[in-house]
């Protein structure tokens, strides 16, 4: 039975009848059409699905939509404004992070997590804190080059 | 992959949660953080026609200091746990233990009641409850037990808790001064993977004599349920907390304790020796960290 959950996303209240097993990121891709946010695995593997859940970044293939009552959620598409992409996705372009850019809606919420939460983080704590986040094509050495250039 | 159906229930109090638990028996899962269960229900692992979900029961994720023991709600966070100042000064194990689960999101969701009723063999949380002699909170309707936690779990997969049960927490008792502990998790790469041998060591020695007074080892991934290493607790207990006895601890824990298997990610053999490898490392910085506790 459909349940209505109301929730903020990217600054924006929303309400929304969902049944109990879709996923925040099958609610997010297919009820709001918010397809930033991708889909790998399903099943925690590779981070493709990060999005911010109240101020904590979680796969949101393992979150049900349900659970996200009441929650305030970032997505990618929250990322950029009228005046453009943000320094952190502008970081992503000139630095090569980006090749078939699978991932990086992923990385990107994870980059900016570490970031809101660390301005300053060491070698270490940039890769730890994309540890969740595979890449496909990159190496990861550009996305962590990405990374490092926004910290303050 | 799609979900199957159920139907949701989001409890706010442990009494409500175990009201349900009763009513709906085995036909209802408890969801903690769902790393587990949520990718279960997808593979079709599992069946369930109700999902009770724990996450909005406030007491059950607090992490509470008493006089002279601790207490961790079952839906504490790896996160949480990681980021708790008692938890990084007494119990360093357990924080290495969390702090290495899975990946920074895993850990964000993930909890320390499910990882223990997962009751996987190298649940990274486990040796670490084993060595610290946590006591597991178990209530059904009306009803409460306390279970050692030596005793929690029975098989792969499997522990003592009843279907009507729920894990309310655990009861860890701070550990005396002149003790320390350590925990090292082998894997094939750092994140996101499950381990290969992970173990945990304690102990405490009397500054006075010198000698190990008290030791607890806890060995993943190298039987059926994380175990105990009872004979290499034995060989180290009354010695002088020195290389050479964790040395023969450690060969005790490598050849009599662990039962390892082969699998694609390492064989027996191979396990076996990192027993031995891994228990003499704990059991030495353990000893470091009692010297300056
Ligand atoms: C990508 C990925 C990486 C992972 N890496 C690791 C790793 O490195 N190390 C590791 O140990 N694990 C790992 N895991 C497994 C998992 O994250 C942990 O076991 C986690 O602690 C499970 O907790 P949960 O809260 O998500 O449990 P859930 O999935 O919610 O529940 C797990 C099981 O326990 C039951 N349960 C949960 N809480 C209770 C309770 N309070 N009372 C009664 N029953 C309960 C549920 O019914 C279910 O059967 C990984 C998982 C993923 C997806
Ligand atoms: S789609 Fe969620 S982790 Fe891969
Ligand atoms: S850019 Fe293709 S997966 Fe990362």
């Amino acid at each position: 039975m459909k349940k209505i959950i109301s929730l903020t996303i990217n600054d924006q209240s929303h309400e929304i009848a969902v049944e109990p097993n879709i996923t925040l990121a099958d609610m997010l891709r297919y009820e709001l059409a918010l397809t930033g946010t991708k889909k790998g695995c399903d099943t925690g593997d590779c981070g493709a699905c990060t999005v911010i859940m109240d101020g904590d970044v979680v796969n949101s293939c393992l979150v049900l939509a349900i659970q996200a009552n009441g929650s305030v959620i970032e997505t990618i598409e929250g990322l950029s404004t009228d005046e453009g992409l943000s320094p952190l996705q502008e970081a992503f372009v000139e630095k090569g992070a980006i090749q078939c850019g699978f991932c990086s809606p992923g990385i990107i919420m994870s980059a900016k997590n570490l970031l809101d939460k660390n301005p300053n983080p060491t070698e270490d704590q940039i890769r730890e804190g994309v540890s969740g986040n595979l890449c496909r094509c990159t190496g990861y050495q550009k996305i962590f080059e990405a990374i490092e250039s926004q910290r303050s | 992959m799609l979900l199957p159906m159920f139907e949701f229930h989001e409890p706010l109090s442990i009494e409500e949660a175990l009201e349900l638990k009763k009513k709906l028996g085995q036909n209802a899962r408890i969801l903690a953080g769902g790393t587990d269960l949520l990718v279960h229900l997808k593979k079709k692992l599992v069946k369930t026609d109700n999902l009770i979900s724990l996450s909005r029961i406030k007491a059950l994720s607090l992490i509470t200091e008493q006089k002279d023991s601790i207490f961790i709600g079952a839906c504490a966070t790896m996160a949480q746990i990681s980021r708790s100042p008692v938890i990084a000064k007494k119990f360093t194990a357990l924080k290495s233990g969390c702090d290495n689960l899975g990946n920074h999101l895993i850990r964000n969701r993930a909890t320390i009641g499910g990882n223990a009723c997962n009751a996987s063999p190298a649940g990274d949380t486990l040796p670490a409850l084993l060595i610290y002699d946590s006591v597991a909170l178990l209530e059904s309707y009306g009803k409460k037990r306390e279970i050692p936690i030596a005793d929690f779990f029975t098989g792969p997969g499997k522990s003592c808790i009843q279907p009507d049960e729920i894990l309310t927490g655990f009861r860890l008792p701070i550990p005396t001064d002149h003790s320390g502990a350590h925990y090292i998790q082998l894997g094939k790469r750092k994140s996101s993977e499950i381990n290969v041998v992970n173990v945990a060591s304690f102990l405490e020695y009397d500054p006075g004599t010198k000698k190990v007074i008290t030791t607890r080892i806890a060995l993943g991934s190298v039987a059926a349920t994380p175990i105990r290493a009872a004979r290499a607790e034995a060989a180290l207990l009354g010695q002088a907390p020195e290389e050479a006895s964790f040395f023969a601890a450690a060969e005790m824990a490598r050849r009599e304790d662990c039962r390892p298997i082969d699998d694609f990610r390492g064989t027996a053999g191979y396990r076996q020796a990192m027993v031995g490898v891994l228990t003499k490392r704990t059991l030495a910085t353990a000893y470091e960290r009692a010297k300056g506790a």
